[in-house]
């Protein structure tokens, strides 16, 4: 017989809000699952049941006024409103923009993807044609007081199309705790570039699930930047469906004393001849914890798949911690994979170098972690957006 | 007398339960060069790391002045803004960090420290324009990392145009022949040379005689075990190279 789990206040909350929503099946599910706990693999660093202690109410509309957390010149916004599409300006050549019911994700054992498919009711939906010459930026708020706000966006890229997509997750400073899905699918040849950036207040809680779907050709390049909530989890689904396509997962967490940062990623190949180069960055400070899983799955069909993936560290206190965990999975008999991490503190002969020449050493560390960072933020060519993403690392630095 | 450029007196320096410098006394005055003459191991590299400031070593006795500031409570950038500059023996690769924008903090983090203006970037570009041409160093180098992908002799070309750039008070060369060629040894040596001038002294590390035909010397100090065993003018580099350090190791012990 099944001992069942004790349940918390955070679970409780959640299954009413399940059985309100009328989602009996979901909250059946989580009455015997309860929260992952750190032995359920996936969350082992990120111990739902410990972390999440309390959820507040469903978000209801809010009256959302003031400028967005990221204020990207000539970007093209859209807002998502606790869960709530809003209304938006002429949108530019290329992109049509729509509404749906319901979530974006695809079903998944995922408690995160679960309870946002059970709870969102409603999704942003984009349809990318052509190059799209705008910065795309959907704008993510949680706001009024504490709220528990689901919040969906489906993205389809035709073939061929091309587009930057920039996500913000920002609110007001409350206790919120926002569940944020993209479905994301790039058809033949598209490329995308797909920046998420959370900025929530540090009294929130930050969830996102970011589901990709990756076509033959197509080139794909994810950017996920943790710089905001006291929690922040971003899982990454990926799935190569097609041959000959690219994708550079990259992100980065920072965090300050009393957060913890977690970006789980688990790319998928099903199809051959395409290559992926995960490169994940965290940098802590404080008493601060910084997570990152991936996994590289190579499915028996996926021959020649040509994947990297790289996670680099490095601690700014003695009681900071960063958390690796590189995996790969391969079914397949001829590819190229590995994985590598490390960690460190700043190099101190590099300090020494840069205070040699009269750099006082703030100005040396800072100097240093930028120089981290940078190759996270090469590519991006658009100006406004690689200064707003450099903004967003300098306010982390200024102690944010 | 006038404030020597720098002064160092009684030094006592260990790294881990070792003393390294044993005692060295060394006067520099303003507007003169001075050459460190010594064997791999008999402290040269470390006396030039202690005076930049750098942390690994205890420093348990002794004093050390740069044009009468005491510099051993300075931090390493406090020091570079008194005037100190090192040359490194190996200048350290830092990527990411673009070269053009580590010269222009380097510059202005001085100037602010001093109390000065910060350079404009048309200045800074003229500046940097005007130093690298003498040096040999395009504009395809400074667009680089710092230091990351450049040859042996382009890392020690980039050193000198710090040095250029910086204006220094007091200049330590660290082993700058090391890894250099004989064209490159010239353009070097060039550079320094075109920084020499009776408000800047230099103190030229090495354990060949060959640099101080291009960099001629006003005193030669031969170190040995951890202190100076012996001064003396510029032929005294003439006769180590000769008779090599044995003579003066006995004169150190």
């Amino acid at each position: 017989m099944r001992v069942p789990v004790r349940l918390g206040a955070a679970e409780n909350t959640l299954i009413a809000q399940l059985q309100g929503a009328g989602a009996a099946a979901e909250a059946e599910r989580l009455t015997v699952t309860g929260l992952p706990t750190r032995r359920v693999e996936a969350y082992h660093y990120t111990d739902l049941k410990t972390l999440l202690r309390t959820v507040p109410p469903l978000a209801v509309d809010a009256g959302v006024a003031g400028a967005p957390a990221l204020d990207v010149t000539g970007a093209f916004r859209v807002m998502i409103a606790n869960g709530r599409v809003q209304s938006h300006g002429t949108a530019p050549a290329g992109v049509i923009v729509g509404e749906a019911k319901g979530s974006a994700l695809t079903e998944r054992d995922d408690v995160l993807a679960r309870l946002n498919s059970a709870l969102a009711s409603e999704t942003l939906t984009l349809t990318l044609e052509g190059s799209v010459d705008p910065v795309i930026h959907i704008d993510r708020r949680t706001d009024g007081p504490a709220a528990h706000a689901p919040s969906s966006a489906r993205i389809y890229l035709a073939d061929g199309a091309s587009a930057t997509l920039l996500e913000t997750y920002s609110g007001s400073d409350a206790a919120h705790v926002s569940n944020h899905a993209s479905f994301i699918q790039l058809g033949k040849g598209a490329r995308l570039t797909h920046i998420t950036v959370d900025l929530s207040a540090r009294k929130a809680t930050h969830f996102a699930t970011g589901e990709y779907e990756i076509g033959e050709g197509a080139h794909l390049r994810t950017i996920t930047v943790h710089a905001g909530a006291g929690l922040e989890r971003t899982q990454i689904f990926a799935r190569f469906g097609g041959e000959g396509a690219h994708a550079d997962f990259t992100g980065l967490n920072l965090t300050n004393d009393g957060q913890h940062a977690d970006i789980t990623a688990e790319i998928r190949h099903a199809k051959g001849h395409c290559t992926c180069k995960p490169l994940y960055k965290q940098i802590a400070r404080g008493r601060s914890k910084a997570v990152f899983q991936g996994k590289i799955v190579v499915e028996r069909d996926a021959q020649k798949t040509d994947a990297k993936l790289m996670m680099q560290g490095l601690m700014l206190s003695d009681e900071a911690e960063i958390l690796s965990k590189p995996e790969l999975e391969i079914f397949a008999d001829d590819v190229v994979c590995g994985h590598g991490s490390t960690c460190g503190k700043l190099d101190e002969d590099s300090m020494f170098y840069l205070m040699s020449r009269g750099v006082p050493k703030v100005e040396a560390e800072t100097m240093l972690v930028r120089g981290f960072i940078a190759e996270l933020f090469d590519s991006i060519e658009d100006e406004a957006l690689n200064e707003a993403l450099q903004g967003v690392v300098d306010g982390w630095l200024a102690g944010r | 007398m006038t404030t020597p450029m720098l002064e160092v007196r009684d030094l006592h320096v260990r790294i881990a339960e070792r003393e390294i410098l044993k005692g060295v006394n060394l006067i520099v005055p303003k507007g003169e060069v001075h050459a460190i003459m010594g064997r791999n191991g008999s402290g040269k590299s470390t006396l030039s790391y202690v005076l930049a400031g750098k942390e690994d070593y205890e420093i348990t006795s002794g004093e050390v002045l740069l044009d009468g500031v005491s510099l051993l409570e300075l931090d390493p950038s406090e020091r570079a803004t008194a005037g100190l500059f090192l040359a490194f023996q190996y200048p350290i690769e830092i990527p990411g960090v673009a070269t053009m924008t580590f010269l222009k903090a380097a510059m202005n983090s001085q100037r602010k420290a001093r109390g000065e203006a910060e350079l404009t970037t048309p200045d800074f570009m003229r500046a940097v324009k005007s130093a690298g041409t003498a040096l040999h160093i395009d504009a395809d180098m400074l667009k680089r990392a710092l230091n990351v992908g450049f040859s042996g002799g382009e890392k020690k070309r980039a050193e000198i145009l710090q040095m250029a750039l910086l204006k220094p008070k007091m200049c330590i060369l660290d082993e700058t022949d090391s890894g250099l060629d004989i064209d490159a040894l010239k353009l070097v040596s060039e550079g320094v040379n075109a920084l020499r001038s009776p408000e800047r002294s230099m103190l030229v590390i090495t354990h060949y005689q060959r640099l101080l035909n291009h960099i001629v010397p006003d005193v030669v100090h031969v170190f040995s075990d951890g202190r100076v065993a012996e001064s003396g003018g510029k032929e005294l580099a003439l006769e180590l190279e000769a008779k090599g350090y044995a003579d003066f190791d006995e004169a150190a012990a």
